[in-house]
């Protein structure tokens, strides 16, 4: 199978999907589970341009306008996530989330 | 040519929540210096208010005229009888804010409860996966801030980093899943995508954006085994923050899940009538909605905080509100949005309840509100209404929400197939959920009040909220066409 450069673009997608996932799901400080997040808002901005660059009709610009809008999307979540982190780091003077379990049952 | 003038009637809605939001925050600045936060909620409260009311105004002018530009918005009848449903429940939690919440920042709770709003209305008419996806996270954003608004406490601190935390991996997943839609589709509009499918044949990468989108659409529904945020989530934010992310978000998400699954993913939707099922996304969410029921109803036994046990009955309503997107394809979707909409009052009430008796001490345990009736009357009747409702008594909404929806399933394939059994196993269910809810009745109207509980004095706007929605309850369910003729 002859790998194209659409295929080259996917593949290093997921795995950087994955990768953020894995960060997301077994880091234990919250702002590394943020970048992991991020990384996985990345990769599909990644799909985006790949599957516009080499999709049928590059001329809309459907894909581009897509990733201008995710972009913007991730720095306002990426905004209120640290917002959040400084909020429970006044309260348990750190960002450990094994230290947060006030809640649970 | 884009006509301009069609955008902005169709978005007229949004446009006066936007702007009632930026007059909240300007007023405040203006007027608040001086004044008690108390004061300062009232106004902007009734700010927010009188922008809702433009909103509903602006949404009934607009009509259900079809799509607009090239169909990235449509309104038809869900589109409009949704963004009335949540700007209703928008205003009711307004309604009670004043009064049952103590916050430093009034201005700000009202001003981004007001954006949260737009982001439903929006969610409610988007036909493009670019809008779906930006009113989601518009919704989303703002529900993280306001589930962590209540500084002064940590457990708010922590419910809203744990809910956006998850809240951030599931919308990852599905930018993800809409990127490959994207890919294997050339387009963003869901009738197009719907078209492209049905011409390629079905491709490993489909399933794979549908596993993601559902994935992500579980963890926003609550829907088991994404529902881990919720229990945390009711327990710690505030009170009135609760009441809109168990009402309106969930009325507004259920209305995009069914537009994006029957209107974009149709060719791929495979079947759950018959036992040999077609792969497709209805076993997926056949899945989901069984294990929600099934996990939602027993572990809400166990419970003994009143909010985690209203977070687990919510995760078992998400069961049956996903039948009801299952049987949205052949009774429409009047039956999902019925349900949603009485569900979403008697929350709101419900919570508006909660929200009361904090103000008197506190209000977490079950015992909490013992003795009720002795307290608050009122409170202890509306409470009456709106449990009843969501334990699914007649003659109440919440009856005849799960009745159509349960008759709407069993219409699809009969008991021949897994959707029959698994509404069979809805209707069980539903009884054993009634004993949690007795148990909360059982507090607020069979024992007495602990020795230093004192009467409870409701606030006139909050009662009058209380006594709108438990009104609103009966009424649908006493003339549930009313509703459910819309569609």
């Amino acid at each position: 199978m002859i790998l194209t450069p659409l295929h080259l673009c996917l593949i290093l997608s997921s795995a950087l999907f994955c990768i953020g996932l894995i960060g997301a799901l077994t880091r234990s400080n919250a702002i590394l589970v943020l970048l992991g997040i991020e990384l996985m808002l990345n990769a599909a901005n990644i799909n985006f341009i790949a599957f516009w660059r080499y999709g049928p009709n590059p001329e809309a610009g459907t894909g581009v306008l897509f990733v201008v809008f995710a972009i913007g999307v991730a720095a306002a979540e990426a905004a209120v996530g640290l917002a959040l982190v400084i909020a429970i780091y006044r309260h348990q003077r750190s960002i450990r989330l094994q230290d947060a379990r006030l809640l649970k049952g | 040519m884009i006509n301009y003038t069609a955008i902005f009637h169709a978005l007229r809605p949004e446009a006066s929540l936007v702007v009632g939001a930026l007059v909240v925050l300007g007023l405040d600045l203006w007027l608040g210096r001086g004044r008690t936060e108390g004061q300062r909620l009232r106004l902007s409260s009734l700010v927010g208010l009188l922008a809702v009311a433009a909103a509903i105004c602006a949404s009934l002018g607009a009509g259900s005229s079809g799509e607009v530009v090239d169909g990235v918005l449509i309104l038809d009848s869900l589109g409009l009888a949704t963004r009335v449903g949540v700007l209703g429940l928008t205003g009711l939690t307004l309604l009670l804010a004043p009064g049952t919440s103590r916050v430093r920042n009034p201005a700000e709770l009202v001003a981004i409860i007001l954006f949260a709003t737009s982001g439903f209305t929006l969610m409610a008419v988007a036909q493009q996966l670019l809008l779906a996806f930006l009113a989601l996270e518009l919704a989303s954003l703002s529900l993280y801030i306001l589930a962590g608004f209540d500084k002064s406490r940590p457990a708010s601190a922590e419910a809203a980093l744990k809910y956006f935390l998850l809240g951030g991996v599931s919308a990852a997943f599905m930018l993800f899943g809409f990127s490959l839609l994207y890919g294997l589709t050339g387009s963003l509009v869901l009738p197009e995508i719907a078209r492209a499918i049905a011409v390629n044949e079905q491709s490993t990468l489909l399933m794979v954006a549908l596993v993601m989108i559902l994935v992500a659409f579980g963890f926003k529904a609550a829907a088991a085994p994404f529902h881990l945020w919720a229990p945390d989530v009711y327990q710690g934010a505030p009170t009135i923050s609760a009441a809109l992310i168990a009402s309106a978000s969930k009325l507004a998400g259920f209305v995009l899940f069914v537009r994006l699954l029957w209107s974009g993913l149709l060719p791929a939707a495979g079947s759950v009538a018959t036992f040999d099922s077609v792969p497709g996304w209805l076993p997926v969410v056949a899945g989901l909605a069984g294990l929600s029921l099934f996990l939602g109803n027993f572990v809400a036994l166990a419970q003994s905080n009143v909010r985690r046990l209203l977070a687990y009955s919510a995760i078992a309503h998400a069961g049956a509100l996903l039948l009801g997107v299952m049987a949205a394809g052949v009774a429409g979707p009047g039956p999902l949005f019925y349900y949603a909409a009485t569900y979403g009052l008697a929350t709101v009430g419900a919570f508006g309840v909660i929200a009361v008796v904090e103000q008197a001490g506190g209000c977490q345990s079950l015992s909490d509100l013992a003795g009720l009736h002795r307290r608050s009357p009122l409170l202890a009747a509306c409470l009456l209404i709106f449990i009843l409702s969501l334990a699914g008594i007649p003659p109440l909404a919440g009856f005849f929400g799960k009745f159509a929806v349960f008759a709407a399933a069993l219409k699809v394939g009969g008991l021949g197939g897994p959707l029959g059994w698994l509404t069979l196993a809805a209707i069980f269910l539903s009884a054993i959920g009634l004993y949690y809810y007795l148990l909360i009745l059982k507090q607020a109207l069979v024992l007495g009040p602990a020795a230093d509980r004192g009467k409870i004095s409701v606030p006139a706007n909050a009662g009058l909220a209380l006594i709108l929605a438990a009104g609103l309850i009966v009424a649908l369910g006493l003339f549930p066409s009313v509703v459910l003729g819309l569609f």
